[in-house]
């Protein structure tokens, strides 16, 4: 060790000692050259300049838990004997309607659209859920990464210091069927799961030791683990060191999760909902630069009582996703960051004796909204009742193929595990250009 | 170089110490390989299978690998890596044989030892001793379980009464539910029951190193040898076997039938991987009536948890049967060996480990045959094969590299850090932050047993909460930020109870004394002289904090990366 103040937590006057100047010829110095070397060079070759451009785009996904209905959001059916007794309204678009409890995202659909024709064909929670996180159906000795997994190991950056994959899924019903899955790309993706609160598990430094020392016994350790490092070249051993050296930047991003460093107006505008409240921290990390955020609202499993809960449901959805659209928006966030609305499936369009709609997948709705899409378009179509998609008709994979495409990722490169290729999406699955861009 | 022109057999020469790398001494290694080769009269060509072509059946284990592994080092101009430091291979030892690391006394009098057969005796010490048994149990329960319930306690007593793996297989696959013992090992189907084609890819990868799941939905796109025939003849062993309220059963009747890629609708025989079709008297379809009476019966013994009566024709024990039959149990000998290759070396002789298919050349097919023959030889004795592994060179390198571009993994020409199981991983943990005390070397054999295994259940808990390692494993950081910050990381690993580390370490006023109590007590070996003075440096800064000071060494150490992997 050349420096004798290598590890000391504070000099004898009381200060800190600033440890950065001492470290310019140890490894850490030279990688914070290296990387800023990397960013340069980057900029000079046009391919990777839009590399780095693309690596700006970010997802939030408003995950319906338990399936909404189609009937009651995106495609209402008023007047038929499936229509339910909410009636539709005119929307921005012209020509196009929706349902009556969505009046504010009725007048904000210019950066949206609307997909009606979905027919996934599961319509269990866990099956249904399992391909809506996937694009794709489960198989039993691959792991497939969800959509979460895959746009973290194709937005976030290697040494990112914010979490590049969050979930929050406070309900119990239905959580098991929203866990994340980051399959074959490795625990590196795994998302940050937040259930009992809106803050993340062993972010914050324990009490019983001072920031300093935390600081400071991270330093050695590193600096331990690299040494350990050298002449063992091993990716795994890398992820080790790697994990470690989120660790501080990753705390130091534990205040994008407390809304109480927004101003009251902001947080007045989400409202006090926890939804609401999630959506903004969502949006404070999508602005900080995590790539995929989801926020999770249930349960929409409405069996019974249909109309009841989609009258509460969709009000709050229609309140919380149009602020945070309009939030986005305002920051220009909204260019850069697709906003998707989704749930495992639909309702049936046929009413049962509890007022109740049961799983249907075979003909339902979902939302894209902001980073590559064609503002303003409705793309397919069910039939008068909404029994069936008569029109555009498609599935998980081309939902999946459609939103890689919207945020500059070809849907249709090929992961290695081993020696077998695993492709993005399956072959020969097509993206619904209508909707792009 | 004096030292290795000397060794007589290619098995020993390759491994002494630090051989110098010029081109040189390559030449002259490969003169001398040549001449000792024909000794032999071997001269192996790589796709040869044979037998005649293996070398002898009574060479010694070690030897044979050695010999293997050596030629293909000759054959590419690679020099291995040294071999590792005692201190290195006492760790290494502990971790792989009693899934722990060994205590301060433990690895000092490894290292104090001048016997030149010190790593045999360990060896011969520790596969013998209870904590073996418990490792493996631990290690077999992972691998076979997958985190879907555990069979441990099967696993102890077919391990404690050295259980060949064949009966171990038989027993898994056919456990009877009345039997106390093999009601454990059948919860290997139970735990899949729900789910044939899982069931029957993962008995395909458990236990012959084969995942068929691509032929689920087309042929094999890599295997010209696989069909969907293949697939689902597999699953035909497996399709009459149902969960009947936790009791495994199976049926006298049903058939499996698929649709090809073409469209055509077939119906599936048994098949076993070789090619081997199993025939069996014609199955009587019950009539609508008797299915009745066959399910109120079904529900009466579930009521009283009785199993299901057994069939007349079992076919899964076809699957036992014919997988055990002298033309066909190359893959299942081949399956456990490449799995313990790869346990032991960090990878396979064949790669990936569960696709041993005709298309997929294992790196040293001799050796793999050779293996296999000696284990169906020895009556499938998987303690054998352990020891053999651990005694040869080839195993005893260390995961240091000194030239530029480190060489193939599947060369074997240098470790490779092998991350800890869970188990491993916790009981590393805990076992590290004891006092070493706990583990003097005056304690009596049983006490010592007896503190090492409290331990490890104390670890239970906290092996929970990490991921069991998979081909290409990456450490996440929710655990950097479990050990960084969780409670449970500072209560169970940092907390001053009486015969804690911090305990014995905040007693001591001189610095050095601190800093290699520590270090030997979690990193298993001395500290260099860098290490004394970073370390002293930390604690000299921290006079003030006498008890703080130890507890972050402590973290400092246990969350390292040497103490994450066995290197």
């Amino acid at each position: 060790m050349k420096s004798p103040q290598r590890f000391l937590s504070e000099n004898a006057s009381g200060q800190a000692f600033n440890r950065r100047s001492f470290l310019g010829g140890t490894s850490l110095g030279a990688s914070a050259i290296a990387s800023n070397m990397t960013i340069l060079n980057m900029l000079k070759s046009p391919a990777l300049a839009e590399e780095l451009k693309r690596q700006e785009k970010r997802v939030i996904l408003l995950w319906l838990a338990g399936g909404p209905s189609q009937l009651e959001t995106w495609d209402p059916k008023p007047g038929r004997p499936t229509g339910g007794p909410f009636r539709s309204i005119q929307t921005c678009l012209p020509g196009v309607q929706i349902s009556e409890l969505l009046p504010a995202m009725s007048q904000r659909l210019q950066n949206t659209a609307i997909i009606r024709s979905l027919n996934t064909k599961i319509a269990d929670h866990g099956g249904g859920a399992t391909l809506m996180h996937l694009g794709r159906r489960d198989e039993p000795n691959v792991k497939y990464p969800d959509l979460g997994a895959v746009i973290a190991r194709e937005l976030g950056r290697a040494n990112s210091t914010v979490p590049d994959y969050v979930t929050f899924y406070t309900a119990t019903e239905g959580r098991s069927n929203a866990l994340g899955q980051a399959g074959f790309l490795g625990a590196r993706y795994m998302p940050m799961f937040l259930t009992t609160d809106s803050k993340p598990e062993n972010l914050s430094r324990r009490e019983t030791i001072s920031d300093v020392d935390h600081r400071d016994r991270a330093e050695l350790q590193k600096l331990l683990s690299e040494r350990f490092g050298r002449g063992r070249a091993n990716a795994t051993l890398a992820s080790h060191n790697e994990a470690y050296s989120r660790v501080r930047g990753l705390m130091a991003s534990e205040e994008l999760f407390n809304i109480e460093q927004e101003p009251q107006a902001v947080r007045d505008k989400y409202g006090p909902s926890l939804f609401g409240q999630q959506a903004l921290v969502a949006r404070r990390l999508i602005e900080a630069g995590t790539p995929f955020v989801k926020v999770s609202r249930a349960w929409w499993d409405s069996h019974g009582q249909n109309f009841e809960t989609h009258l509460e449901l969709v009000a709050e959805l229609d309140h919380v996703m149009s602020t945070l659209l309009d939030d986005l928006e305002e920051r220009g966030l909204l260019e850069h960051t697709l906003v998707i609305t989704l749930g495992e499936f639909g309702r049936t369009p046929s009413i049962n004796p509890s007022l109740g709609r049961d799983h249907f997948a075979s003909a339902w709705s979902t939302s894209l909204t902001g980073c590559g899409i064609k503002g303003g378009s409705v793309y397919g179509a069910t039939d008068e009742d909404g029994n069936t998609v008569k029109d555009g008709e498609i599935g998980a994979a081309e939902l999946f193929a459609t939103i890689y495409k919207a945020l500059g990722i070809n849907p249709h490169k090929d992961y290695f595990v081993g020696s077998r290729p695993l492709p993005l999406t399956d072959p020969g699955t097509e993206t619904v250009a209508e909707v792009l861009a | 170089m004096q030292r290795w022109v000397t060794g007589a057999e290619p098995a020993h020469f390759l491994c002494s110490p630090r051989l110098s790398r010029d081109a040189v001494a390559l030449e002259l290694m490969k003169t001398i390989l040549s001449v000792t080769v024909s000794l032999f009269l071997v001269l192996p060509s790589f796709r040869a299978t044979f037998a005649d072509d293996l070398l002898p059946a009574d060479q010694p284990i070690p030897t044979v690998i050695d010999h293997y592994i050596d030629l293909a080092l000759v054959d590419t101009e690679v020099i291995p890596s040294a071999p590792a430091t005692d201190a290195n291979m006492a760790r290494r030892l502990y971790l792989d044989l009693v899934g722990r690391i060994p205590s301060m006394a433990e690895a000092q009098s490894f290292v104090a030892a001048a016997d030149d057969s010190k790593k045999q005796q360990l060896i011969d010490r520790l596969i013998v001793s209870p904590g073996f048994i418990r490792h493996q149990a631990n290690e077999f329960d992972a691998m076979l379980m997958n985190g879907k319930g555990s069979i441990r306690d099967y696993l102890l007593t077919a391990f404690r009464e050295h259980r060949r793996w064949d009966e171990m297989f038989r027993e898994l696959i056919l456990g009877e539910s009345a039997d106390v013992e093999q009601k454990g090992a059948i919860q290997f189907v139970r735990s899949r029951a729900q789910d044939l084609d899982k069931l029957t890819n993962e008995t395909s990868v458990m236990f012959f190193g084969v995942n068929v799941s691509c032929a689920k939905c087309h042929d094999h796109p890599l295997v010209d040898a696989w069909t969907q025939n293949h697939f689902y003849g597999m699953k035909s062993f497996f399709s009459r076997t149902f969960d009947n309220g936790g009791l495994i059963g199976e049926r006298d009747y049903g058939l499996v039938s698929f649709t090809t890629t073409a469209g055509e609708s077939r119906q599936a025989s048994m098949l076993f991987l070789n090619g081997t079709e199993v025939e069996e008297p014609a199955p009587k379809e019950p009539s609508d009536e008797e299915k009745k009476q066959e399910s109120q019966r079904l529900e009466e013994l579930k009521k009283n948890k009785q199993p299901p009566p057994p069939p007349e024709f079992s076919r899964r024990a076809q699957l036992v049967r014919v997988a055990l039959e002298s033309q066909s149990n190359n893959y299942f000998a081949k399956a456990i060996v490449n799995k313990t290759w790869n346990r032991f070396f960090g990878s396979g002789i064949v790669m990936p480990i569960d696709q041993m298919h005709p298309e997929n050349e294992p790196s040293h097919p001799q050796l793999l045959e050779w293996l296999a023959r000696d284990l169906i030889n020895n009556g499938y004795d998987l303690t054998r094969l352990t020891r053999g592994i651990l005694l040869s060179n080839a195993y005893a390198r260390t995961s240091m590299w000194e030239g530029e571009q480190p060489p193939e993994p599947s060369l074997f020409a240098v470790a490779l850090p092998r991350p800890l199981t869970p188990f491993q991983y916790a009981t590393t943990l805990r076992f590290g932050s004891r006092s070493p005390e706990t583990f003097a070397s005056d304690l009596s054999v049983e006490d010592h047993e007896k503190r090492v295994e409290a331990v490890e259940t104390s670890a239970r808990g906290l092996a929970t909460l990490f991921e069991q390692p998979y081909d290409a494993f990456q450490i996440s950081v929710s655990e950097a930020l479990l050990l960084s910050n969780g409670d449970r990381a500072e209560n169970e690993l940092l907390r001053e109870d009486a015969d804690s580390l911090v305990n014995k370490l905040k007693v001591l006023t001189d610095r050095h004394q601190i800093i290699e109590t520590a270090i030997w007590s979690i990193l298993s070996r001395p500290p260099t002289a860098d290490e004394f003075s970073m370390f002293d440096q930390y604690l000299a800064a921290r006079e003030n904090q006498p008890i703080q000071r130890c507890q972050q060494i402590i973290w400092i150490l246990l969350t390292s990366s040497e103490n994450r992997f066995n290197y």
